[in-house]
């Protein structure tokens, strides 16, 4: 019978690939739809995309803190380097709700939802971002899939709604090293790269989370490369 | 960054394609079925017991009591499983189905003692130290 189910979900995912739009970078972070109480962490993410006339560098830095045993808030600040290369700065401030909606492994599948409501600092622009946020096991490998639609606003921005999805298929190999493969859709793009995740423990809750992904661009003939790491402390 | 403005059309088209996915979300959630539980102690820092055989290819929900005043984490790699037991309070966790082999659980706050494995079989003939209700 699960069968049947996945089959239908691969087919409904397949639908959004095919009409993927969105602006922004499409290559971030996949999220798994997984909350711990008491948890708080640090995280720094690193994006560099290697377009065929510029290279684009992105870095954010958050504070995250769980709510309770279902839902998590944080908090983050963006710094982007200008097109001619003559600036880094912070851009925008982002705050994130990732909200646990079904229990790990109770069902066939895993669910979650993510909120996220990102302004621009100095011009009044806002993005809005709700996802749909998937995991299911097959033994020792779990498939991560992340639904977004982002709806756009502002004094420089025309109000639209858009989409991308991003997938990770992960093998569980070591606690410190978990390879995967990432696959990105977003305006115009379909990108694919080996990726890996780790974690690090020290003492109690506190742990080392990294992430690392290499992403190359299939829908262009010139090929864009998508650089991204991520640092989470958890404790 | 030249913006693409979008058609009506395409937006309903994303969002109809939104719904069948929730659609298809609600589908998993349907053939959910009952659970067998099993139970699984905190007490003085250690798991009771640490040794628990199951069936293999079946789920299971695993009831964690803490009867500590101190908190404990669940932390499994083997199981992917990771959870925060508060003191004197019931926790679940669902497991499975596994394979046949040892899954390895411990204590994130205490390493040392909170230990304990999931010993998987092909029968329920498993004698000892079985706990499952």
């Amino acid at each position: 019978m699960f069968k049947y189910y996945f089959i239908l979900y691969i087919f409904t995912y397949l639908l959004f690939c095919t009409t993927a739009k969105a602006d922004g970078a499409v290559v971030d972070k996949v999220y798994h739809p997984y909350v711990l109480a008491n948890e708080q962490e640090l995280e720094w993410r690193l994006m560099s995309t290697k377009k065929h006339d510029r290279n684009v560098l992105a870095q954010r830095l958050g504070y995250g803190h769980a709510l309770n045993e279902r839902i998590t808030l944080e908090g983050y600040i963006i710094a982007e380097r200008d097109d001619q290369f003559s600036d880094f700065s912070w851009q925008a401030v982002e705050l994130e709700v990732r909200w646990m909606l079904t229990e790990q492994g109770q069902y066939s599948a895993d669910w979650g939802l993510l909120f996220e409501l990102e302004k621009d600092r100095i011009l009044n622009n806002w993005e809005l971002t709700t996802g749909l946020l998937f995991e299911k096991e097959f033994g020792i490998t779990s498939l991560t899939i992340n639904a977004f639609v982002i709806n756009e606003w502002g004094s420089t921005l025309k109000s639209e709604m858009e989409f991308e999805s991003r997938v990770k298929y992960r093998y569980r190999w070591r606690p410190a090293l978990q390879p995967a493969i990432e696959i990105y859709t977003g305006e115009d793009f379909i990108g694919i790269g080996p990726a890996g995740m780790g974690i690090i423990r020290f003492d109690k809750q506190k742990q080392l989370k990294w992430e690392l992904g290499f992403i190359t661009e299939l829908s262009q003939a010139t090929r864009e490369h998508a650089l991204r790491f991520a640092i989470e402390y958890e404790f | 960054m030249n913006k693409v403005i979008r058609h009506p059309k395409q937006t309903l088209k994303s969002q109809t394609r939104l719904w069948l996915l929730l659609v298809s979300f609600l589908s998993f959630l349907v053939q959910a079925s009952t659970i067998e539980e099993v139970e699984l102690n905190i007490i003085n820092h250690l798991f009771v017991p640490a040794k628990l055989h199951l069936m293999a290819n079946k789920k299971y929900k695993l009831k964690i009591i803490n009867q500590d005043n101190t908190p404990e984490e669940f932390d499994s790699f083997d199981l992917n499983r990771e959870k925060m037991v508060f003191p004197n309070k019931i926790t679940h966790i669902y497991i499975g189905p596994l394979s046949v082999g040892e899954y390895h659980f411990f204590g994130e706050y205490n390493p040392n003692t909170a230990k304990g494995k999931i010993i998987v079989n092909q029968t329920d003939s498993i004698q000892g130290d079985k706990n499952v209700n």
